[in-house]
């Protein structure tokens, strides 16, 4: 039964044919831990963005979205 | 806030759609929140399709040399100095509004990322080979008046050379 849902799962997502890569900004003390959270609750939430934890955001600089969107990122999150 | 709103200017003068780079706020106990706005933010992506298929977005492959400059316009040292300025006088205001950022930036900022993005542009332009400033003009999404502004130092300092309407790099 397992496997049926994932083999439907994946069908569904090649019919929707785009699967959007983006890249997420959390900061270590909130979002982060938001998201750990919600893994250990078994929130369910699209499995498209690609993590990179900092410190805080105000870490980010704009240097890092624009290198994202040029390595080809459809997305860039941010969550502080 | 304003390092963002000066990434999403940056990026909407390249032709990437402003609302691609999201900024939001879930504290460690809101994972229920922080799901909703993935949630609602990935499909939003998915609504918008691939980098550079907007409706006001420039092709993907124009857009990465574009982005590539822009990566060194947002990391020159002018630009940062404003950015530090404008953050600065933005604290002693105490006005944070959304609406005030923006014009801040729009204001004392981006006219320096933007000239550093174009300058860097042009170069890397005239390394593939000489160009004439309509060719410069188009590919750059810069005015005349305003590449003529860019230009001129250029000039000045040899890093590049006029022959009647065409540019190139000097040797």
């Amino acid at each position: 039964m397992a496997k049926e849902n994932a083999v439907t799962k994946e069908n569904e997502m090649t019919q929707e044919g785009f699967d959007p890569k983006i890249l997420g900004f959390f900061c270590h003390w909130c979002c982060y831990a938001a998201a750990d959270s919600a893994g250990v609750s078994r929130y369910q939430y699209p499995p498209n963005v690609r993590v990179i934890r900092v410190m805080c955001t105000g870490r980010i600089d704009a240097r890092f979205v624009i290198e994202a969107f040029r390595c080809g990122a459809d997305g860039v999150f941010t969550g502080g | 806030m304003i390092v963002t709103e000066a990434a999403r200017q940056l990026l909407e003068d390249c032709g990437v759609d402003r609302e691609r780079l999201a900024l939001e706020w879930a504290s460690a106990a809101e994972a229920p929140r922080f799901v909703e706005l993935i949630t609602g933010y990935v499909s939003r992506i998915r609504e918008k399709g691939p980098l550079g298929s907007g409706p006001d977005e420039i092709p993907a492959d124009v857009v990465g040399r574009r982005l590539k400059a822009a990566v060194k316009a947002a990391g020159a040292r002018k630009p940062r100095t404003l950015l530090g300025k404008l953050a600065k006088k933005m604290a002693k205001e105490g006005d944070y509004s959304r609406d005030a950022i923006s014009k801040g930036v729009k204001a004392k900022v981006f006219p320096a990322m933007r000239s550093v993005r174009i300058a860097t542009e042009v170069g890397m332009i005239l390394e593939e080979g000489p160009a004439d400033l309509k060719k410069l003009c188009s590919d750059t999404g810069a005015s005349a008046e305003e590449l003529e502004k860019i230009l001129a130092p250029m000039l000045k300092k040899g890093q590049i050379s006029r022959k009647k309407d065409s540019f190139s790099l000097s040797s």
